[in-house]
């Protein structure tokens, strides 16, 4: 694609880690900022709710994206139900799409920010898809 | 009580957290777009991520399109099942007194909050010049589907803008101060009032 930016990665990310209460950002690292410096695109899930027909709308989203050579992966918070990624509902609308579940991280406010930090951006660094998929899809 | 406050909360469209959902050769960031995230956080909003509904209906390997492609019956009904997916949550958000706006993405086709792009005669075989569009002053489908969709739930129009991503040549710097204005407008506005804005 000529002049495009786009980074052909994603992740899915809870609503607790894009706005975290006040007493929970210093114990995190700021995720969106490690998402926005490793050129991942951001897809929001919900607060804690019943959100079910907007689920169905990410889960739709996702599947796309997945099907077209974009890499996904899925940001839990530790300790959170589910992760904070409404996780018994989102894998099967994803696997109702013919999508395996995405590789998950989950991220600890009980261990050091710093160090969490550089283990998320190890991992999200680490993660696309093979370069057989790549070129088939990103040209 | 923190939870209980009256919060700032900025209804962002979706490509502004994710270039991915671009239309092909329209990414202008890899992912998020720092400086409208960055404008909003240090102004204390919290950011809600709306659904993108050209590419939940048309696929992420779309063609460009206009207005006026996009305005059919199927959309539009297309916009109002994501505008119902979303409303339940930006209603929590107003009845408990949150202060909320809508950051779109002017220039686009759905997204467009003060301009969108329209060319009657596109269609057929997709062999237009660049920048053949025009740009002109009115909401996108989805953002009118969006604004129909609050107002049957009986809630008051949401003070909006849009990011100039779409506009034809991107103009950032320009971009950041006009969104910055309209912020910092509204921080002038609730400071004269001595409140913010009411619950419906």
């Amino acid at each position: 694609m000529k002049g495009d930016a786009r980074g052909w990665r994603m992740a899915l990310v809870p609503d607790a880690l894009i706005n975290p209460p006040t007493l929970a950002r210093a114990a995190l690292p700021d995720a969106l900022g490690v998402l926005e410096a490793g050129g991942y695109g951001v897809l929001q899930l919900p607060p804690p709710g019943q959100h079910a027909l907007l689920l169905a709308v990410i889960a739709d989203e996702v599947a796309e994206y997945a099907h077209h050579g974009y890499a996904v992966v899925a940001i839990g918070v530790h300790g959170e139900p589910g992760g904070g990624l409404h996780w018994r509902r989102l894998a099967p609308l994803l696997r109702h799409r013919g999508m395996a579940p995405p590789p998950r991280f989950s991220l600890r406010p009980d261990v050091d920010a710093a160090a969490e930090r550089q283990r998320f951006a190890a991992f999200l660094s680490g993660h696309d898809l093979p370069m057989e998929e790549q070129r088939r899809w990103r040209v | 009580m923190e939870q209980d406050a009256p919060r700032k909360v900025a209804l962002i469209a979706n490509c502004l957290l994710n270039q991915n959902a671009k239309v092909c050769e329209g990414a202008h960031y890899r992912g998020v777009v720092s400086p409208v995230v960055e404008a909003l956080r240090s102004r204390g909003y919290r950011l809600q991520q709306l659904p993108c509904p050209e590419l939940a209906f048309a696929g992420v390997r779309r063609w460009w399109a206009v207005y006026e492609q996009y305005d059919t019956p199927v959309y539009r009904a297309h916009c109002r099942r994501l505008a119902q997916a979303i409303a339940p949550l930006i209603e929590q958000y107003l009845r408990r007194g949150d202060e909320v706006i809508l950051i779109g993405l002017d220039g686009s086709p759905s997204t467009g909050v003060r301009f969108t792009s329209s060319k009657p005669d596109w269609g057929g075989r997709p062999n237009r010049p660049e920048d053949d569009w025009e740009i002109v002053p009115r909401r996108g489908v989805w953002i009118e589907e969006l604004e129909a969709e609050l107002a049957r739930r009986g809630l008051p129009p949401l003070p909006a803008t849009g990011w100039a991503l779409d506009m034809g040549r991107f103009d950032e710097a320009g971009s950041r101060r006009d969104l910055e204005q309209f912020l910092d407008s509204r921080e002038t506005a609730a400071g004269s009032r001595g409140d913010d804005s009411a619950a419906p």
